[in-house]
């Protein structure tokens, strides 16, 4: 696109195309050094906290070895005893199910509230602060202030159970619920930052267009359904892309909250791959596992670009 | 349908006539209300569960489990900030979690610009390939990394360190991306200009890309700030000494060695939100959805 650059200003007139070519080589090579120079902190970055790991990630797939003995090749044992552990499935398993509890009921919340700061004429800033403030909270944090809330004894959601005469829930001790209570957590802790994002997204959307459909006699709905919501995909893509790949690492919640379980109904993909290196050291078995969910992200996101970046 | 001429400003006053079929109308009036009603529900279930935290805090253990719950200590009690200070080491996770998510976001920022300004303005061999590379890993979730990553930093010497904490993180993507994304759209003729000028890629990048994306790097800065700030599985396998922890790792300990005291680990949480929360409102101005959308368009 931007070609101009490349170009000599001005003096191509008196120069041979030899020589021109040859300065057009020069210029080029000196570009490109100056942009790997430019690139440099970041790209080293890359190679040792990314590019490393992850071929150390596959190759230790093949091989066994503790922290303390010397690792040994061993084909495909660590790939065979993950496929054949019924953990490993129900880890990733309660993984995607979380994100996919997650995250649409993020993005609904999260954009309901975008809409409704976009129309409002005055409190906004105050809105905005209060409503970013969960987010601002590490997960742990966000964990263990809905362990009081949701306490079966003295939380407060269980008092107002109570007293409309419910039973109380126990929210993270039974295993069909534990899993959607820490799901609902994130949300609590997500929707601000998501509101964010697609009031940055609603604003600068072109304001004639909108003019125009009112004049048509479209509706707010319509409007919303189909104005809004196409002219924002841009938005959703990185949205979805995103909270995709941070959701699907889930760890922090669990880790404070249920630690995996009850009867393992929360334990996550990333929290195996922990105690996998810090339980039982079992470095093959985790990096297999790691592995798989490095392929779980790639292939959900793959997905995902390809289904949002369609249809234009 | 009936042809409505183009009124342009009078249709906004045109509240109380309603000519237009009422619906611009209709829709600002009660969309309006609709939306405080909403937003006032958000910031109540935003806010509410922190109330508890509060008020958790000032009661002393054994008054906590008090049926029903009363929302308003008395009295107060300020033992679990003096045992928070006296018994842990808050104060220095507090100062490690600032000077560790400080370093990175400042080094992040510094870094990410100018890949950006690489990937956003020049034209060089293997560029398609590097951006292919960097867009591929921002796919790879940290925490699919722990591993290996653990390895390569005890390889380098370095667990148990700042070091431990402030280099990996480095090493995520995204940022190189919004940072091109605020210079893709600064107008070529500024560059070209200094350029022909005889300045170099440098001084261009320092004195002209630079201030003009200031808006937006705010931004980034206030979300990778804040991704640090919040970041746990990570410190929490590469420091083990408590003295060098961070904030959201030392109190989940707190948790785990003092099972039932509800009132310190409130106190260690509130005083948590403190740094956090006022970076942010420092900021807010700059953070203001307008700016970011402004950088993003200038």
């Amino acid at each position: 696109m931007t070609d101009i650059d490349t170009g000599p200003h001005g003096t191509q007139l008196t120069l041979s195309s030899g020589e021109h070519q040859r300065l057009r080589e020069r210029y080029r090579r000196r570009t490109t050094l100056t942009a790997y120079a430019f690139l440099g902190p970041n790209l080293l970055a890359f190679v040792v906290f990314l590019l490393i790991p992850v071929v150390w990630l596959f190759v230790s797939t093949f091989r066994t070895g503790g922290v303390l003995e010397p690792a040994q090749f061993v084909e495909f044992d660590n790939w065979r005893d993950t496929f054949s552990d019924p953990l490993v499935r129900t880890s990733i398993r309660n993984t995607v199910v979380y994100s996919a509890m997650a995250i649409p009921s993020v993005f609904v919340i999260a954009m309901a509230l975008a809409l409704a700061l976009q129309a409002i004429p005055r409190g906004g800033a105050p809105i905005r602060v209060a409503l970013y403030l969960p987010t601002l909270q590490p997960a742990v944090v966000a964990a263990f202030i809905f362990t009081f809330v949701l306490h079966p004894d003295f939380g407060v959601i269980n008092y107002a159970i109570r007293g409309l005469g419910g039973h109380p829930v126990n929210f993270l001790g039974d295993t069909s619920i534990a899993l959607p209570t820490i799901a609902g957590i994130e949300v609590w802790r997500g929707t601000g930052f998501w509101a964010m994002v697609f009031l940055a997204g609603l604003v600068s959307l072109p304001r004639e267009l909108y003019d125009a459909a009112e004049l048509d006699g479209a509706g707010a709905i319509r409007r919303f359904i189909r104005l809004t919501l196409p002219l924002l995909r841009p938005t959703f893509y990185f949205a979805v892309i995103f909270a995709t790949i941070v959701n699907l690492q889930l760890f922090d919640s669990v880790f404070a909250l249920t630690d995996g379980g009850p009867v393992n109904s929360t334990i996550s993909a990333a929290l195996y791959i922990y105690r996998s290196l810090f339980l039982f050291g079992d470095i093959g078995f985790g990096a297999t596992l790691s592995f798989l969910l490095v392929v779980t992200v790639l292939v959900l996101t793959g997905l995902q670009t390809f289904l949002l970046r369609e249809r234009r | 349908m009936t042809v409505l001429r183009p009124s342009g400003s009078q249709r906004r006053e045109a509240t109380s006539t309603g000519r237009e079929r009422g619906s611009a109308v209709r829709t600002t009036r009660s969309a309006i209300s609709l939306s405080y009603v909403v937003l006032l529900v958000g910031v109540a279930i935003a806010l509410v569960p922190f109330l508890y935290v509060v008020s958790t805090s000032m009661k002393e253990t054994t008054s906590l489990f008090s049926y029903p719950p009363d929302w308003i200590p008395s009295p107060i009690y300020w033992g679990n900030f003096e045992s928070l200070f006296a018994d842990h080491p808050f104060v220095r996770w507090t100062l490690n979690t600032l000077f560790v998510a400080g370093t990175v976001t400042g080094l992040k920022l510094w870094f990410d610009s100018m890949a950006g300004y690489a990937l956003a303005k020049m034209e060089f061999s293997g560029k398609r390939g590097v951006a292919l590379l960097f867009l591929l890993s921002v796919a790879i979730p940290i925490s699919a990394l722990i591993i290996p990553l653990f390895f390569v930093v005890r390889y380098l010497g370095l667990l148990n360190t700042y070091w431990a904490l402030i280099l990996p993180p480095l090493a995520n993507p995204l940022g190189i991306f919004m940072a091109r994304s605020f210079i893709v759209h600064i107008p070529e003729d500024l560059e070209s200009s200094a350029r022909l000028d005889g300045a170099s890629e440098f001084t261009i990048y320092r004195k002209i890309v630079l201030p003009l994306i200031r808006p937006g790097l705010v931004v980034l800065g206030m979300f990778t700030f804040m991704l640090q700030y919040t970041s746990f599985i990570w410190p929490l396998i590469a420091v083990q000494d408590s003295e060098r922890q961070v904030i959201a790792v030392g109190i989940s300990g707190l948790h785990s060695a003092f099972l039932q005291d509800w009132g310190l680990l409130s106190a260690a949480m509130l005083l948590a939100a403190i740094p956090i929360t006022v970076v942010f409102l420092l900021i807010q101005k700059a953070f203001v959805i307008n700016d970011l959308s402004g950088a993003l368009k200038e």
